[in-house]
């Protein structure tokens, strides 16, 4: 069985529509965060976020109420399965340094004091003092810049070509901003998962990108007459089949872990949902183009992309 | 099980053997050693990992994160100044002392910042004498200046500051880890992080009861037991007996009086006669009245000194001085020995944490949390519940997948899968990682990955077989060519994951530990072991066409 029967698809020709339609996301997800719709969880804000459950099914205004006498500006939502009886209260005040838990035990207490008949029988809590948090921002920032920056480098080496690194690596920067503007969008908190999930993707979306360079490289020892442009688009085709696969397969999986895998992978799952399917999208439309681009900058007498 | 058979070595060797032999009889001569190669080293694994989880009071081998099975994670930051004031305090003290000694007129001795002090108003007679005393006691650690009119400045050297730094964060490991096995946790962490290296983490899995665990953490049990001079119900009334001024060799400490509410003052001998490193033990007691206490003894040095002291004392008040409050200031009846005790206003819970405690050791310097992270235990269930069931979806999806797509030799592909997940479960069983939530997510990643490489490698063989090439070529060509690809495609992936490692602990190092193992493992499992097995089904016949 097969897919598709030998593919001569021209990925190369319609690139700049594709090129135009990222730019246009990106562009839109740079307002939406710049905007401050970009949430971040308190692992890099600071605060207080319980997780408790209760006795029985929980009464929210009435816990709204009660906490909201303590720490004004709470946010009490309903966690996970509305059966399991937990709910998340998020508290928007700064956890003071000498005194961590303070704003967790003042709306425990307050829960206890007003709304007894139904106790929290357990709770779960993240606590973040605030200079855990900007440290921690920080850190992500620098540690993504220089896993693409190796990965560049290494590209590069293994190339023997900057053109391919600097490629791949446009591309999964690419997936990265285009992540963030669908986690702005849909309101996913950044969150330390999340911040696994987008470097993994800066993994996946290069380990994609080379798979088709390493076809082109093999390509090009015995094929010099061809242009590069035709040269790349038959790469794209011969590839395919194992491309719709691994990233179809590895799709579904992640969609999986997005909806089976409970409230705390959730954010996880999305990033790597949308993650995939960019990183495939832009192995195709981007970084491939942009070998083309460039080679055609380099050789002007070489003939513009068409069809194979 | 037999009991030769508990040791996973002997175990190991049996099955192992078992399987040399079974190849011997079925293989053919030029897979055998390959064949037994590989079978041992996934026995190996098999052997490692059993039995994975706990199971009728074994533990289980892989170890559950926080995250999975409830527990309590903290950040704290040690005060290391506290450590260096006290240091600079007896510094200040020696240098006060030694100047008496030699009849020295000095001015006061102050700290000044946590690693220096200074010396004012030396008697302009005796300035080089102060100079040779200064240089001499603080030979190693210290620079001594003059800073004029028979003033000194004192600062601790660089490498003395590092030094103490260094020596109160582990101190203060130590006693946690004292005071942790007293609270009867099993397998908790407690380790130096953060490049400040003033840091700790503390993990105690399925700890229950936070506030209990992060009281006995947090308090620093100084205990001392000083010599009152008088006692006062305000600082004020305390000091009119001394002009208003607190003498350089005393100290104001407060504590809770008779009735609740109105604290008592007392002015206190700075220099203590006991302090808690003289503790031998510490145990909870009940006094006439049947109310806790907390029972002590002395080491024996120390039981020498309290006696001579106390003897000498007798008719005057004593204060029990714990972390900045009097406990109790009883009156020195008679001369006292090795075994005395600490009453106060506890809880039977209260006296039983704190002898714990006492017993464990003072930290050098107090606590600040900086991040705290606790998972109810139902939470954890919860969590692992719903990890376990996507990742077995997924996985079997996968599976049922490849069979479909690649017929035979999907099976192939879904030997190569199972290799590869025990060859992961294997590795983080026998590196003690821990499995978390990410961790989990990242088992799925190693699948899909690992799927990706039997891709790779079917297809390019499906293309070589429609090039018109024999299936033993078709074969051979597609794991070859595919070969340069799946290193290439690894070590990116690699990088990457190296860097998640770089967030240091919690659940993304987890992510980060399967990740890597996985796709190492995937490397020996979908490619060395799948061609393993192409060799071996198609054997040496001849075949016309393969189901792929």
């Amino acid at each position: 069985m097969e897919i598709i029967k030998n593919p001569h698809i021209d990925f190369l020709g319609k690139a700049k529509y594709f090129i135009a339609l990222s730019l246009l996301l990106i562009g839109a997800g740079v307002f939406w965060i710049a905007t401050g719709h970009l949430r971040y969880g308190v692992e890099f804000s600071g605060g207080t976020q319980l997780v408790l459950q209760f006795q029985a099914a929980p009464d929210t205004d009435r816990i709204r109420d009660a906490v909201t006498t303590v720490s004004p500006g709470a946010v009490i939502q309903t966690y996970g399965d509305p059966k399991a009886n937990k709910v998340l209260v998020r508290i928007s005040q700064e956890a003071p340094e000498s005194d961590l838990d303070a704003p967790a035990r003042a709306v425990r207490q307050a829960l206890a004091d007003t709304y007894a008949e139904n106790p929290v029988t357990e709770s779960s809590s993240e606590i973040v003092g605030p200079l855990v948090g900007a440290e921690l921002r920080q850190k992500a920032i620098l540690l993504t810049g220089l896993g693409l920056l190796f990965q560049l480098i290494y590209i590069a080496w293994r190339f023997k070509g900057g053109v391919w690194g600097a490629s791949a690596t446009i591309a999964a920067l690419h997936d990265l901003l285009v992540c963030l503007a669908f986690l702005a969008i849909f309101h996913f908190e950044i969150t330390l998962n999340v911040i696994a999930a987008l470097l993994t993707l800066v993994g996946y979306s290069v380990n994609d990108t080379i798979v088709i360079f390493d076809r082109a490289r093999e390509n090009l020892l015995h094929r010099r007459k061809d242009s590069m442009a035709k040269l790349l688009n038959d790469s794209l085709n011969q590839t395919l089949t194992r491309t719709i696969i691994s990233n179809g397969t590895t799709f579904l999986a992640v969609l999986g872990l997005f909806l089976f895998g409970g409230e705390v992978m959730r954010g996880f799952g999305f990033t790597m949902v949308v993650g995939i399917v960019v990183g495939t999208y832009s192995t195709l439309f981007i970084a491939v183009p942009l070998v083309n681009w460039w080679s055609l900058r380099q050789a002007p007498s070489a003939k513009p992309a068409r069809a194979a | 099980m037999p009991p030769a058979l508990q040791n996973p070595i002997t175990l190991w060797l049996l099955l192992s053997v078992a399987l040399a032999g079974l190849v011997y009889a079925f293989m053919r001569q030029e897979l055998r050693v390959k064949a037994i190669g590989y079978g041992a080293f996934l026995l190996a694994c098999a052997v490692a990992v059993w039995p994975p989880y706990e199971r009728a009071g074994t533990p289980g081998k892989i170890h559950l994160g926080l995250d999975l099975r409830g527990g309590i994670h903290l950040v704290l930051q040690v005060v290391v100044d506290d450590a260096l004031n006290a240091t600079v305090d007896d510094a200040v003290a020696t240098a006060r002392d030694q100047a008496a000694r030699k009849g020295i007129q000095i001015g006061p001795v102050q700290r000044v910042s946590p690693t220096s002090f200074s010396v004012e108003g030396t008697e302009p007679a005796r300035v080089k004498d102060m100079r040779d005393l200064l240089r001499d006691f603080f030979r190693g650690g210290w620079e001594v200046r003059e800073s004029g009119e028979g003033g000194f400045a004192v600062e601790m050297t660089d490498l003395y500051h590092r030094q103490l730094k260094d020596q109160t964060v582990q101190e203060v490991i130590r006693t946690l880890e004292r005071r942790v096995n007293a609270l009867g946790v099993a397998e908790p962490l407690i380790a130096a992080q953060g490049s400040r290296g003033d840091q700790i983490l503390v993990q105690l899995p399925g700890v229950t009861d936070v506030d209990q665990a992060k009281r006995v953490i947090k308090t620093t049990a100084q205990l001392s037991l000083k010599l009152v001079e008088t006692s006062a119900a305000t600082r004020d009334a305390l000091l009119t007996g001394t002009g208003g001024r607190q003498p350089d060799n005393m100290e104001v400490v407060s504590g809770p009086g008779d009735t609740p509410g109105e604290p008592v003052y007392y002015l206190l001998r700075r220099e203590a006669l006991i302090t808690g490193r003289d503790l031998k033990n510490a145990r909870v007691g009940v006094d006439e009245n049947n109310r806790p206490q907390i029972n002590f003894s002395l080491n024996a040095t120390a039981a020498d000194k309290f006696s001579r002291e106390t003897g000498r004392n007798i008719n005057r008040q004593l204060a029990i001085v714990l972390d900045g409050t009097v406990y109790s200031a009883p009156v020195i009846q008679s001369k006292l020995g090795a075994d005395n005790r600490i009453t106060g206003r506890f809880t039977t819970q209260e006296a039983d944490e704190l002898s714990k405690i006492l017993k464990a050791g003072a930290l050098p310097a107090s606590l600040r949390y900086l991040q705290e992270l606790t998972v109810g235990a139902s939470l954890g269930r919860d969590s692992i519940r719903d990890g376990v069931r996507a990742s077995a979806a997924a996985m079997a999806f996968i599976a049922i997948f490849m069979l479909f797509y690649y017929r035979l030799s999907g099976v192939n592909a879904v030997v190569a899968l199972a290799a590869n997940l025990l060859i992961l479960l294997a590795a983080m069983a026998y590196t003690d990682a821990t499995l978390t939530l990410p961790g989990i997510a990242g088992i799925i990643l190693t699948v899909g990955v690992g799927v990706d490489t039997n891709v790779l490698v079917f297809e390019r063989i499906r293309e070589e077989l429609r090039n018109g090439k024999t299936v033993r070529a078709a074969v051979q060509n597609g794991f070859d060519r595919v070969w340069i690809t799946i290193l290439d495609t690894h070590a990116t992936a690699l990088i990457a994951a190296a860097f998640l490692f770089q967030f240091g602990t919690g659940p993304i190092k987890g992510f980060a530990v399967t990740l890597v193992i996985g796709l190492v493992a995937n490397v020996f499992a979908s490619y060395f072991v799948s061609k393993f097995l192409f060799e071996w089904v198609l054997g040496k016949r001849h075949y016309e066409s393969l189901s792929i």
